[in-house]
């Protein structure tokens, strides 16, 4: 079974970096056409969003179906490596990477599903991929649990819910770097700022209320496992700036001022705070370790 | 270059009942009126959850010292020693700022206390519009809200209007809309589902106060001890509610291929008042719960377990010490009981290891101060296992070593409330963004075979809207141009 799981991750992660190069073959095929109707025109001309001939509809067909052969791929990496260690993948770095990885592409897949702005896949499956790459490039081995981790039921619940909000993040700071790399009236034929506010704000309807459950269940294990709910550990508390940092953004939405750029800018510091949180171990001042792992 | 991605928001309050105006007149209004707005402005609030985010940021990246540290001077004076090599000279400024304890600092109570206050006003505020929203909308809008309207549309039927209304209401009903008819200058009709999504809202900001509530009621009237230390084989009280707990045994257990831990269990006995009230093996993830205080797992060490006798060989101590400290160069373990009978401090000090050559592995050095006065050195005698050795008066066996451990007692009685709070603000917010509001106004006017009906609806501008508005509008069209049967 951890032999599977490795095989499933190496099949992940070839197909994603050959959707990903689709991806971007799509991109730059649309965005040429679109360039080319707007031939002549003055530079800067909006109005012509992404254009999809036959060749770049094609090109995107097999770029989505290597993502969801990608997807699967990594799924089926997490479930064998489930089967293979008994327990949900929270127990460490490598486990949460590729948990990450997955719910970055589950996450993206599924508002390409509802959107069909594939122009996003290439900076959603690059953020999957360089998971992927970062998750073989630390220790895998199935190590027992340390006690303070051995709640497999909350903590799976945990992880699970984790990798809907992360993967929902990651698609926000897709939406919100295509955004920002535009001015208002749109460009390049780059999917229109409209839609991408739009979806930057689903996919945070999604990953606010899952990491409110995130960081609920968090301090449900603490208070079981150390007697407090809350204790401004840096990994709680870097999940807090996240949380924070995202119901800012709801609430830039409507301020006046706020809308638009920065509450895209909101949007690339709460995925920031995302990876802080997760990396924040080679941040964190020296006295902290890893919650969990150095802790009784 | 502030992008405006929402359609025009429409004039606040157009579209519920009236409400009486308050007229402001005076100062003291002007003023208070003037803080309301603060009080109350989204802008405030995202600058003060932008700064809580900051403040929260500052306690990630910046080392924190342990509770307590910073009121004792002389603890906090080695604490900055030791953080000084990491932060030079800023290690003073940040000091001066909180900055090393910055969930206790001035600046994170003024944001906190900003928010609950913003966050009351702003539910205050809110309450009567959405209430009003729900309960008792207007159904009978301005022409020109049709003409306005985010979204609108106009239908001829070649039915009379009471038809009309009728297939109207038939197919809204479909879409799980309720509809409000108003007969006054031609037939209005309201619509809307999900009316009480929007109460979410105020559900899920609440719920912060709850929780705020929760965490200021746990450590105002809470219990804790984090260092609540017994040794295998002894008894000692909790100071409160008149328990005490025995540890029967400690066990510590490792994985033999890693090495890494896999268990630490502490099987204790609780007695109330002497009387036994619980017994269970404590682990990590297995807390003792005994009314609302709990005992958790927490660390562990050795115990020494001496025997002292008198002169006359009755018992004056026996039980085990726990070494729960270290000696000031961090090699030796140590621990510490009274001898209050012959008003006597003794220390335990245990072994460094197979390369000390004062104590060896096996012995245990004893150190006798005094218990009154300034504490003076009595004597100071190395122990070996099993052998009794008389020192002063009494006579010390270092007897064996077994183990103690280390558990976290405590009440929360705010947790409840932090538990609860938090189920309503998933709860909150999950009402508001899977369950919102949609509104609808119609209004039907008679024209020569049949009548005209505009339809208005107004809401986020954005696809999933744009498509319901769509969908629904392409299904009152069919309902509507078909002819009546018949
Ligand atoms: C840490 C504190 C806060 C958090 C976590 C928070 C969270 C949220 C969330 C998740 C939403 C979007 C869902 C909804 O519409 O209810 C929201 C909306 C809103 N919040 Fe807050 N909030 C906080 C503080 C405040 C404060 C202090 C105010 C008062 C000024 C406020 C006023 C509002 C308003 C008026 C909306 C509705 C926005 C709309 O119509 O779309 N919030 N808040």
């Amino acid at each position: 079974m951890f032999k599977m799981s490795e095989y499933s991750l190496i099949a992940a992660m070839l197909s994603t970096g050959l959707a990903l190069l689709a991806y971007v073959a799509y991109s730059v095929s649309g965005i040429r056409a679109a360039r080319l109707q707007t031939a002549g025109m003055p530079l800067r001309t909006a109005g012509v969003g992404f254009v999809i001939g036959p060749r770049t509809a094609s090109i995107g067909r097999y770029a989505t179906i290597l993502g969801w052969l990608a997807t699967a791929a990594l799924g089926a990496s997490l479930v064998f490596r489930t089967i293979a260690t008994g327990h949900g993948p929270f127990a460490n770095q490598y486990e949460f990477a590729v948990s990450f990885a997955f719910g970055t592409l589950a996450a993206y897949m599924w508002f390409e599903q509802r959107y069909h702005q594939r122009v996003l896949g290439v900076i959603a499956l690059a953020v999957g991929l360089a998971l992927m790459l970062y998750a073989t490039s630390i220790p895998s081995n199935i190590e027992p649990l340390v006690p303070a981790l051995q709640n497999n039921l909350l903590l799976s619940v945990h992880v699970a819910v984790a990798i809907v909000a992360y993967g929902s993040f990651t698609v926000a700071f897709a939406a919100a770097v295509l955004f920002l790399i535009q001015p208002e009236t749109g460009r390049w034929g780059l999917p229109k700022p409209e839609l991408l506010d739009e979806i930057g704000y689903r996919a945070i309807v999604v990953g606010f209320p899952f990491l409110s459950l995130v960081i609920i269940l968090g301090a449900l294990w603490a208070e079981v496992a150390w007697g407090t709910y809350w204790s401004w550990d840096p990994k709680e508390t870097a999940s807090l700036v996240t949380w924070l940092l995202y119901a800012a953004y709801l609430h830039a939405r409507i301020v006046r001022g706020w809308r638009g750029s920065r509450s895209a800018w909101l949007l690339v510091a709460g995925f920031g705070a995302t990876l802080f949180t997760y990396f924040g171990n080679y941040f964190f001042g020296g006295l902290h370790s890893y919650a969990g792992l150095n802790r009784q | 270059m502030a992008q405006h991605v929402r359609a025009r928001p429409l004039p606040q309050g157009s579209l519920e009942a009236e409400a009486p105006r308050q007229s402001l007149v005076g100062p003291l209004e002007g003023l208070l009126d003037g803080l309301w707005r603060i009080l109350t402005s989204m802008r405030i609030a995202l600058v003060l959850i932008l700064a809580f985010a900051v403040l929260s940021l500052v306690g990630t990246v910046v080392v924190q010292a342990p509770p307590g540290t910073l009121a004792d001077p002389q603890a906090k004076a080695d604490w900055l020693g030791q953080v000084r090599p990491k932060y030079g000279g800023w290690t003073g400024i940040m000091d001066t700022l909180q900055a090393f304890a910055i969930f206790q600092s001035l600046w994170f109570r003024v944001v906190v206390a900003g928010l609950s206050i913003s966050l009351v006003a702003c539910s205050v505020h809110r309450i009567q519009g959405l209430w009003r929203t729900a309960a008792r909308p207007r159904v009978k809008v301005a022409d020109r809200f049709f003409e306005h309207a985010p979204q609108h549309e106009t239908i001829l039927a070649p039915s009379a209007d009471q038809a009309a209304l009728a297939r109207l209401q038939a197919v809204l009903k479909r879409h799980r809309y309720r509809s409000l008819v108003k007969d006054e200058d031609g037939l209005s009709l309201y619509a809307d589902r999900n009316r009480w999504g929007p109460m979410g809202s105020l559900v899920g900001h609440l719920s912060l106060l709850v929780i705020l509530v929760g965490a200021v009621v746990g450590s105002t009237f809470g219990y804790r001890d984090s260092s609540f230390i017994v040794a295998e084989g002894s008894t000692a009280p909790v100071a409160t509610d008149g328990l005490s707990v025995k540890l029967v045994s400690f066990k510590d257990s490792y994985y033999a291929d890693t090495g890494e831990p896999s268990d630490y269990a502490s099987d204790v006995i609780l007695y109330k008042d002497g009387q036994q009230v619980g017994r269970q093996t404590v682990r990590v993830n297995q807390p003792l719960r005994y009314g609302d205080i709990s005992f958790y797992q927490s660390f562990f060490g050795p115990a020494a377990v001496m025997t002292v006798t008198d002169a006359s060989g009755k018992q004056v101590y026996s039980g085990g010490v726990p070494l729960a400290w270290n000696t000031n160069d961090g090699a030796h373990r140590v621990g510490t009981f009274a001898l209050s009978a012959a008003g006597l401090s003794a220390w335990v000090v245990e072994s460094a290891g197979a390369d000390d050559t004062q104590i060896r592995p096996g012995q245990v050095q004893l150190e006798l101060y005094q218990s009154s006065g300034d504490g003076q050195a009595v004597a100071s005698q190395v122990l070996d296992q099993g052998k009794a050795t008389k020192v002063g008066d009494l006579t010390y066996t270092f007897q064996r070593e077994k183990s103690f451990t280390g558990l976290i007692v405590s009440r929360d009685p705010g947790a409840p409330l932090v538990w609860l709070g938090a189920l309503l603000l998933v709860g909150g917010f999950v009402l508001v963004f899977m369950f919102p509001h949609r509104r609808l106004w119609a209004r039907i006017t008679p024209r020569k075979g049949g009548s005209t009906i505009s339809l208005a609806a107004i809401g986020r501008h954005d696809t999933t809207v744009g498509r319901e508005f769509t969908d629904l509008v392409a299904d009152i069209r069919q309902a509507l141009q078909t002819p009546a049967k018949g």
